[in-house]
């Protein structure tokens, strides 16, 4: 009976993980209305970004942070400024296709530039495992990874509370007139915003490659992720990214466990059309 | 009237070419012009919906991979006739419409474009574990190896200039109209008496057996079906390229891109990797400089249009 607790933990832990896998496309959809379909290939791109690291330098994956983040901070803030920026104002087919177009670039450019073949970004971590209880198994990496996904959604909280950046972030997206009026540059913000919401897919990127193996078009299996999170959370709700993780992790593994694993994808799939229908805003989400 | 007279002599040369090409162009140029005609009717059918009914899907491969496998199994497992098997696959895709159309027309433009996506991945997924189809490795459709590529062009060629007509009559009529009006102003148009649901739902299920048949008719073409590249994104990019290039929203406009897209496609096949990268950039660049694509682009400057669907 008490067994029967293993996919629920397991699911809770990485419903932390899946939460910093959303909390990007969350912000960008909370700051500027608008959805970037690339959000999971710029997330792949980092875990590759990190493999380059590890085999370069010998890092451990987590300190490759060093290198990747700055560079995808860079990629992020280029994106937003080059290509986005530019469709801000003409509604949402223009942003939706160019973002899609995004993704198919990359997605095919990390197909070339680093082969089909699977990858994992190996640490004597992913093979440990907690016992608990003699009862079942808890892996270490879910542990980091939820524990690093708290981490990232809390850090992002205090910048958009205590920062300066984060006040001028709200103020553009919640009344744009009055914070130019105030001397505040939206399309700048825009792009540090972008930057910040890259850095978090960035995370949950590398994340997921010492946890999973990923391949270059993983990213649409994770950007489908990331839609359930905000989805069943609501977009542009923090606390309901959170909620929206830890409620899709655990319908994967419970629901993995009941109908099998091949259809674990599934499980979390249905339970996102669940909720699109009976609430197409979102749990925590507002009209 | 003499503009009239050129464009229906036109209309009429072209059709004789295309209704003889087997008789005289090599195999080769009946295949490119096959599937010409396959993606110009189902990028018409994505253009039904996102150029004129504003309902933005990614998941145009539900009905493309419902229909390839029902025609897949129909004509197999059942030993239907092919064309007995490929109005069922219309059939069944539209049932599949109809089923979904309660949760899916709940959600509105982003929401949409998602939840459309997530069942065809979702679909992907249960093909893929369903011991019937034979799960993940996919059906070869022996009953299509007899089959001419003359018999597959002229079904295509039938679909496709009936596809176009049925499109070109349809927003000329009082549903057309409507949509149009929606497009323009929702709320306006709700009050003076559109039933906003009603409109695009029909659009919605006409694309869904166009799509279905015409996917078909791809498959018979193809012979080999396979969950995941039947129900995979990459068709929507397809898709989205044409109608992008060709221009949203105008009747002449997948016909153009899907021109664009299948030679080009030839010519690229040899770089394999780069031709989706290459198609992306297109894309972006166009939306950038070209917003109304190749055929907006030009009616805006000639002011004329090829395919005149407001009435004078």
């Amino acid at each position: 009976m008490l067994a029967s607790l293993e996919p629920l933990i397991n699911g809770i832990l990485l419903g932390g993980l899946y939460a910093v896998i959303g909390i990007g496309l969350s912000m960008i959809f909370g700051i500027m209305r608008q959805v970037n379909l690339a959000h999971g290939e710029l997330m792949i791109l980092a875990s590759y970004l990190s493999l380059v690291f590890i085999q370069l330098l010998g890092l451990h994956p987590l300190l490759t942070f060093l290198f990747v983040l700055p560079a995808i901070f860079i990629l992020g803030y280029l994106i937003q400024t080059f290509l986005f920026n530019r469709v801000l104002e003409k509604g949402m087919e223009p942003y939706l296709m160019i973002s899609f177009g995004l993704s198919i670039i990359l997605q095919n450019a990390m197909l070339l530039l680093f082969t089909p073949d699977a990858r994992t970004l190996q640490t004597s971590l992913a093979i440990k495992s907690i016992n608990v209880f003699n009862l079942f198994y808890v892996p270490v990496i879910y542990l980091v990874d939820f524990v690093g996904g708290f981490l990232v959604l809390g850090l992002l909280h205090l910048i958009m509370k205590k920062t300066y950046l984060g006040w001028a972030i709200r103020a553009a997206s919640d009344n744009l007139t009055a914070a130019k009026l105030m001397g505040i540059n939206p399309k700048k913000v825009y792009a540090l915003a972008m930057g910040i919401a890259v850095i978090t897919a960035a995370i949950s990127g590398v994340l997921v490659g010492m946890t999973f193996t990923f391949y270059p078009h993983s990213g649409t299996q994770y950007l489908i992720i990331a839609f359930g999170v905000v989805i069943i959370g609501g977009l542009g709700s923090l606390p309901g990214t959170f909620l929206g993780g830890l409620i899709l992790g655990v319908s994967q593994l419970v629901g993995g466990r009941i109908i099998g694993p091949g259809l674990q994808l599934l499980s979390g799939y249905i339970i996102l059309l669940i909720v699109l229908t009976i609430r197409p805003q979102g749990l925590l989400g507002r009209k | 009237m003499s503009s009239n007279r050129i464009r229906i002599f036109a209309i009429i040369l072209l059709l004789g070419t295309l209704a003889t090409l087997p008789f005289w162009a090599s195999r080769y140029m009946v295949s490119i012009l096959l599937l010409i005609c396959l993606y110009m009717t189902l990028a018409s059918m994505w253009n039904l919906l996102a150029g004129y009914s504003g309902l933005i899907s990614l998941g145009q491969q539900m009905f493309i991979g419902i229909g390839g496998y029902s025609l897949a199994v129909l004509c197999m497992y059942h030993g239907l006739p092919i064309f007995l098997s490929l109005l069922l696959a219309g059939m069944i895709s539209v049932l599949l419409a109809v089923l979904i159309s309660v949760p899916i027309f709940r959600m509105k433009g982003v929401y949409f474009a998602i939840g459309t996506w997530i069942i065809a991945e979702a679909l992907g997924i249960c093909f893929s574990n369903w011991g019937y189809v034979r799960y993940g490795m996919g059906l070869f459709i022996q009953p299509a190896y007899k089959l001419s590529i003359s018999t597959i062009y002229y079904s295509a060629l039938v679909i496709c200039i009936g596809s176009i007509a049925l499109i070109y009559f349809l927003l000329r009529s009082n549903l057309g109209l409507a949509l149009m009006a929606i497009r323009d102003d929702d709320t306006a148009s709700e009050a003076m008496g559109v039933n906003i649901f009603r409109c695009k739902f029909t659009c919605f299920l006409l694309s869904a057996f166009i799509t279905g048949v015409t996917a078909g008719v791809l498959y018979l073409n193809t012979i080999f079906i396979q969950p995941f590249e039947a129900f995979g994104i990459g068709w929507t990019v397809k898709l989205l390229f044409i109608v992008i290039i060709g221009g949203l929203g105008t009747v002449a406009g997948p016909i153009v891109g899907a021109a664009i897209f299948v030679i080009l496609q030839q010519y690229l096949s040899e770089y394999v990797g780069f031709n989706l990268i290459i198609f992306g950039t297109i894309t972006i660049l166009v939306i950038f400089f070209a917003p109304k694509g190749i055929v907006g682009t030009f009616q805006a400057k000639l002011g004329l249009e090829i395919f005149p669907v407001r009435r004078g």
